[in-house]
């Protein structure tokens, strides 16, 4: 209990630096802005309750909204998607469900299900969240290009990401 | 009272969620007009250590180029003392001097913090109350117009970046000086577009952009781009699409430009209305 508790907080400082001191700085044409620290939100345990994923949701999206100068932004945008979890969960569980004690990774449940999951989930978050930072519905394929190509490129470095986890 | 406890047993993440959410959504409402929000700047005091040392970093990285734009700073600012020593005879003068008709005070500083990327961009400058900046004052690269300070603390201000959906400055075409509202669009970090210049006012691309000097703000005849595009949608009205001088992916060293006389102007015009 206690080592998985630190586990996760290891996690969660690495990716909120990554997210930080890497990801915010990419300034690639305005149109790609990763959000990889969407991922701590994916790799909670399956049996976490689920108003303590909505709480570390909701603090996860703050503490980034921190550094980002933009109160509440990510704190609804991940809240949404800590909130959708369970159901996404149910959707895509495998014929004989999750196996008890283990957590959402690729190397338990198969490339495609972590593939299908991650996409979902982040999604969802950067719908909402660049939804809600411009505000407004003109320009609606704009920003849904912004979605998408951010999408992209969130996804592909989750993957390389739960490569690297495992590869230690 | 039974049924009211199963609902609440059986929603209860709903419950939480609806909570929450209106929590993030009562910060996004009144956290991003950055004026009231003194949550904001309690927030940006905790993350601005890491950001101090995060831009330490990245300015080693841009040693030579910095140096390159002090150097061809250092020639224009040379140039102009030449032209004014013989003239004047007179050096230095004192920076409130109202007798000399000094109207703009200028100060340097560093950017610390800047986004590009967003549709609500603002940048974070090392200096503040201490260092006698104030809100309201404007700010400007060496090439051209930036932002405006929109808050500031003892020691660092945040200013509102040009690339920003809620930015507005009064500017006008330099060759005949019709003027018009700038904003940017939240496309490109490096176009803006200057809208109410009425159709049969002659501009042309290349036509350079500046200034007015109407708000109070901003002193007149400061560059802000050059024409890159005309278009005339149905109505009265061009749309004009500017690129801008300054490079905001590039901010490093920008000045700020406090009104001396700012009070009086708006006190005046207050008046009248």
């Amino acid at each position: 209990m206690i080592n998985s508790v630190l586990r996760y907080s290891l996690i969660f400082v690495l990716l909120i630096l990554l997210q930080v001191l890497l990801f915010n700085n990419i300034e690639f044409s305005g149109f790609v802005n990763p959000y990889v620290y969407i991922m701590f939100i994916l790799l909670l345990p399956f049996e976490i309750p689920s108003w303590l994923l909505l709480i570390i949701s909701f603090f996860t999206g703050l503490i980034i909204d921190f550094f980002c100068g933009s109160p509440g932004m990510h704190a609804s945008a991940t809240l949404l998607a800590g909130f959708v979890r369970p159901h996404v969960l149910r959707v895509i569980s495998p014929r004989d469900g999750y196996d008890p004690g283990s957590d959402p990774s690729m190397f338990i449940y198969g490339f495609t299900w972590f593939l299908l999951y991650t996409v979902i989930i982040v999604l969802i978050h950067h719908l909402a969240l660049f939804y809600l930072e411009v505000f407004r519905f003109t320009d609606f394929f704009r920003t849904l290009l912004r979605v998408i190509l951010s999408s992209l490129f969130s996804i592909s470095f989750i993957l390389l990401l739960e490569y690297a986890r495992r590869g230690k | 009272m039974r049924n009211l406890l199963n609902f609440l047993a059986k929603y209860n993440n709903l419950i939480i969620f609806l909570i929450l959410e209106g929590i993030a959504f009562y910060l996004l409402g009144t956290g991003n007009s950055y004026h009231n929000s003194s949550m904001v700047k309690g927030v940006r005091g905790i993350t601005r250590g890491l950001e101090q040392r995060i831009d330490n970093t990245r300015s080693y990285f841009r040693l030579r180029e910095i140096n390159q734009e002090l150097a061809s700073e250092n020639v224009r600012l040379k140039n102009t003392i030449e032209q004014l020593t013989p003239k004047q005879g007179l050096l230095f003068f004192s920076v409130s001097d109202s007798d000399r008709h000094q109207q703009y005070r200028y100060t340097t500083a560093r950017v610390i913090d800047n986004s590009v990327n967003r549709q609500k961009n603002f940048f974070t400058i090392n200096k503040g109350i201490n260092q006698g900046v104030s809100v309201d004052m404007a700010v400007i690269s060496d090439d051209g117009v930036a932002g405006v300070i929109v808050g500031c603390s003892e020691n660092y201000s945040v200013a509102m970046s040009l690339l920003n959906l809620d930015f507005r400055l009064s500017s006008r075409i330099r060759s005949n000086g019709f003027f018009g509202s700038l904003s940017w669009d939240g496309r490109d970090n490096s176009k803006a577009v200057l809208s109410e210049i009425p159709q049969h006012v002659p501009v042309s691309i290349g036509d350079t952009i500046e200034t007015t000097g109407f708000s109070a703000l901003f002193p007149e005849g400061i560059i802000v781009g050059t024409v890159s595009s005309v278009e005339k949608p149905g109505g009265d009205f061009y749309m004009i699409e500017v690129a801008l001088k300054t490079d905001f992916r590039k901010l490093h060293y920008v000045n700020m430009i406090g009104n001396l006389m700012k009070t009086e102007q708006t006190e005046l015009e207050n008046s009248i209305q």
